[in-house]
């Protein structure tokens, strides 16, 4: 025991002593100053107040294969929310197959997370989970988490197909999935044929304002036998 | 009206116009054009260097003007200076605006007088862009300044006015280069004003006395050729003084004559800039969208519209002169028919015009206050009258303070998100999180319409760099891995594929359909 003791008083006056052998190995040297590229000036960019359907970036979302027999379930079919009083709209238009950017036919929940859940009537294999949030303007919708249940609470037998939420905002866990400008072709999600009734989506706001939006969620699967 | 009265309802209007311009100074993310503005008088206050720039930023008064503001706040160093300190600027020049108006005393009457500063003091238009951080509140001032001392001087014909009036010329066209239409609608107007009262003076039989033209009590005068020499003398002086950076940049005078080349190019090609020629009276008139408010500022439009057409009659006022009315009614018309057809249009360009309006809208509450001798009609008009001015005074407060970067809100224009704000929180929060703290290496890379406010919110650390495609950031690899990655959205994809895993992505909104990337390097 003393002689490891001794060991480690040894390696410690040695690492006393390296120590400002380093600083006087630096003396000499200083960090290397390079000239970064300062910004270029430029008058007032465009003003930007209506409506477009224009993407910003990507390309167009190439064919989705899913099994034949494949369905659309949500259309029709009944919506809750956490914002039991939308500010704009009805949560019914989530599922009504009206997918316009215009206004008028999307419904807006209040700030912070809030989520949307369509009930699919049954339990059935999802092969494809098909949002659009807002795409009248290119924007961005924050901690977005999809999940999928049998149980209309989200308590257990939950499965997460999407999360981008990567700091855990929402509680739900963090997420690696990559945020994404919404367009007009909406973001499908892929729940890989797993068996739910009920379909929730998160999102904690988006980068125009801290509302939250929904045009239409569009559930695909296969028919409960 | 007493003396007491008008001198306490002038001060409440001057209170309330400060108030209005000097609360909550930082509520608005800064725009695009401020940050631009800021940057530039950055190295004025740093360096003082100072050289106009004859294709972009206008003249150099505002950075001049805010030199005594940052140097108030104790400041030296961009870094230290906040959004207030140099929106003070404006603002203190959207308040001294109301003091001009006691200039046009025996043009415009009293209660005129009163009611011009009131509407100045609570009007949406001129308390927005008096917090703003760009030249046009100045230019308001500069025009005021112009018109108030050019009628002191034609009433008193003194040097002492002729000289404010030529300093004050010089000060608009050293803010400004398209001052060159205020200049050309002066004298539109001046010419105008003849015309009318040349025809008049034959159909009406009145006279002129000796070289004063005589319209009742009031008398104005031609300036002498002396007077007009010493006006454009000190007007060239003022000019030379400023764009000249005091005489240290001597090509700047040559570049404020090119500028005015460069001003005409752009009103001509306006590319993302081009608006009909009704926008600005349809912003002012009315604007709503889904599930907003109304704005509107139809009241005061209404109001100069009476006054204006009063000017063309004989009432001025007991102490106004249809004359000066006239005057100010020609140059409105004039100068707003311009700017109405030039296809490059901003908001804020609006401002000179909406000064006479202004002015018009005075004369034509007073109109409306002694249209009767009956009490009880004084009453009902006040009636109306008051509901107008305070819900003038809502809409400016809704503009400024509670949706000052509201896209719905028509005097904003190409405004930053408060968005944007979260996204140098996040940056902040990486700074504090790494060793380097403010010193860790951050990239920007996008077109230079998508980098204005950054300069300005990242004025504070040591080590940022600008690129304008992901090609040369990414190549650019001397100053080691980078911490932070600001992209637009159109290179997000390619930067965060040459970044790798390492980061974490999020999007915020720098404006309306244009969010940038923020990559932010993952910890050990």
């Amino acid at each position: 025991m003393t002689k490891r003791f001794g060991w480690i008083a040894i390696a410690a006056f040695g690492l006393a002593a390296l120590a400002p052998a380093s600083g006087a190995q630096d003396a000499g040297k200083e960090i290397l100053k390079i000239a970064l590229p300062k910004p270029m000036f430029v008058g007032t960019p465009k003003n930007i107040r209506t409506p477009n359907l224009e993407t910003i970036t990507g390309k167009p979302r190439g064919p989705f294969m899913v099994p034949v027999g494949t369905a659309l379930l949500s259309l029709g079919k009944p919506v809750a929310s956490s914002d039991k009083e939308p500010v704009i709209g009805e949560t019914a238009f989530v599922t009504d197959g009206k997918k316009s950017g215009e206004d008028g036919y999307y419904v807006e929940l209040g700030p912070m997370l809030q989520w949307v859940q369509v009930d699919v009537g049954k339990s059935h294999e999802l092969q494809a989970i098909v949002a659009w949030h807002y795409h009248s303007q290119a924007r961005v919708y924050r901690d977005v988490v999809v999940q999928v249940s049998d149980d209309k609470d989200f308590i257990s037998g939950v499965t997460t197909v999407f999360n981008n939420d990567h700091d855990n905002t929402a509680g739900l866990g963090a997420g690696r999935d990559k945020e994404y400008i919404e367009t007009f072709d909406g973001k499908l999600f892929d729940p890989k044929g797993v068996k739910a009734r009920y379909v929730r989506l998160y999102s904690g706001g988006n980068t125009s304002n801290d509302m939250n939006h929904y045009v239409e969620v569009e559930v695909y699967g296969l028919s409960a036998k | 009206m007493t003396k007491k009265a008008f001198r306490g309802l002038f001060l409440c209007a001057i209170v309330g116009a400060l108030l209005f311009r000097f609360v909550r100074l930082d509520v608005r993310p800064m725009h695009h054009d401020e940050a631009n503005q800021a940057v530039k008088f950055g190295d004025l206050l740093e360096r003082g260097e100072y050289r106009f720039d004859p294709l972009d930023h206008h003249g150099p008064t505002l950075y001049y003007l805010t030199l005594p503001a940052a140097r108030a706040a104790g400041e030296r160093a961009l870094a230290g200076l906040g959004e207030a300190t140099l929106r003070a600027v404006p603002a203190l020049f959207g308040a001294g605006l109301l003091l001009l108006f006691l200039l046009f005393s025996g043009g415009l009457a009293k209660e005129a007088t009163l009611a011009a500063a009131a509407l100045a003091a609570v009007s949406p238009a001129l308390t927005y862009y008096s917090r703003f951080y760009i030249q046009e509140t100045l230019l308001v001032f500069f025009l005021a300044a112009l018109l108030g001392s050019g009628w002191r001087y034609a009433k008193r014909r003194s040097l002492g006015w002729a000289l404010v009036a030529g300093v004050s010329a010089g000060l608009m066209a050293a803010t400004k280069e398209t001052s060159l239409i205020l200049f050309a609608g002066l004298a539109a107007a001046f010419g105008l004003l003849s015309l009318v009262e040349s025809l008049r003076t034959r159909h009406r039989g009145v006279v002129t006395a000796g070289e004063a033209w005589v319209w009742r009590d009031t008398r104005t005068k031609l300036p002498t050729l002396f007077h007009f020499a010493l006006f454009l003398g000190a007007a060239v002086a003022t000019v030379a003084l400023f764009y000249t950076s005091f005489f240290q940049n001597p090509h700047g005078l040559a570049d404020s004559v090119r500028a005015i080349g460069a001003s005409f190019a752009r009103a001509g090609h306006p590319g993302v800039h081009a608006h009909p020629w009704n926008y600005y009276f349809q912003i002012l008139a009315y604007s709503r969208t889904a599930g907003g408010p109304v704005w509107s500022e139809a009241f005061l439009l209404f109001l100069a519209a009476a006054g204006g057409i009063a000017a063309l009659g004989h009432d001025a006022g007991r102490d106004g002169s249809p004359r000066f009315l006239r005057f100010i009614l020609f140059f409105t018309v004039v100068t707003a028919a311009a700017y109405s057809l030039i296809p490059y249009k901003t908001p804020w360009n609006m401002l000179p015009f909406y000064l006479g309006l202004v002015i018009l809208a005075g004369n034509g509450a007073a109109l409306l206050l002694r249209i009767s001798r009956f009490k009880l009609v004084k009453i009902l008009v006040l009636a109306v009258l008051v509901p107008g001015f305070a819900d003038l005074a809502l809409q400016s407060y809704r503009a400024s303070f509670e949706r000052p970067a509201d896209p719905a809100n028509p005097y904003v224009y190409a405004q930053t998100s408060p968005d944007f704000l979260r996204l140098v929180e996040a940056v902040e929060r990486t700074a504090a999180a790494a060793p380097e703290k403010k010193d860790l290496l951050i990239k920007v890379v996008a077109p230079p319409e998508e980098t204005w406010p950054l300069p300005w919110y990242l004025r504070t650390f040591g080590r940022v760099g600008y690129w304008t495609s992901p090609g040369a950031a990414l190549a650019f690899t001397g100053a080691g891995e980078p911490a932070v990655v600001i992209a637009s959205a159109a290179f997000a994809e390619e930067v965060g594929a040459a970044l790798g895993e390492g980061y974490d992505q999020a999007f915020y909104g720098l404006r309306p359909e244009v969010p940038l990337c923020l990559f932010t390097k993952r910890g050990p």
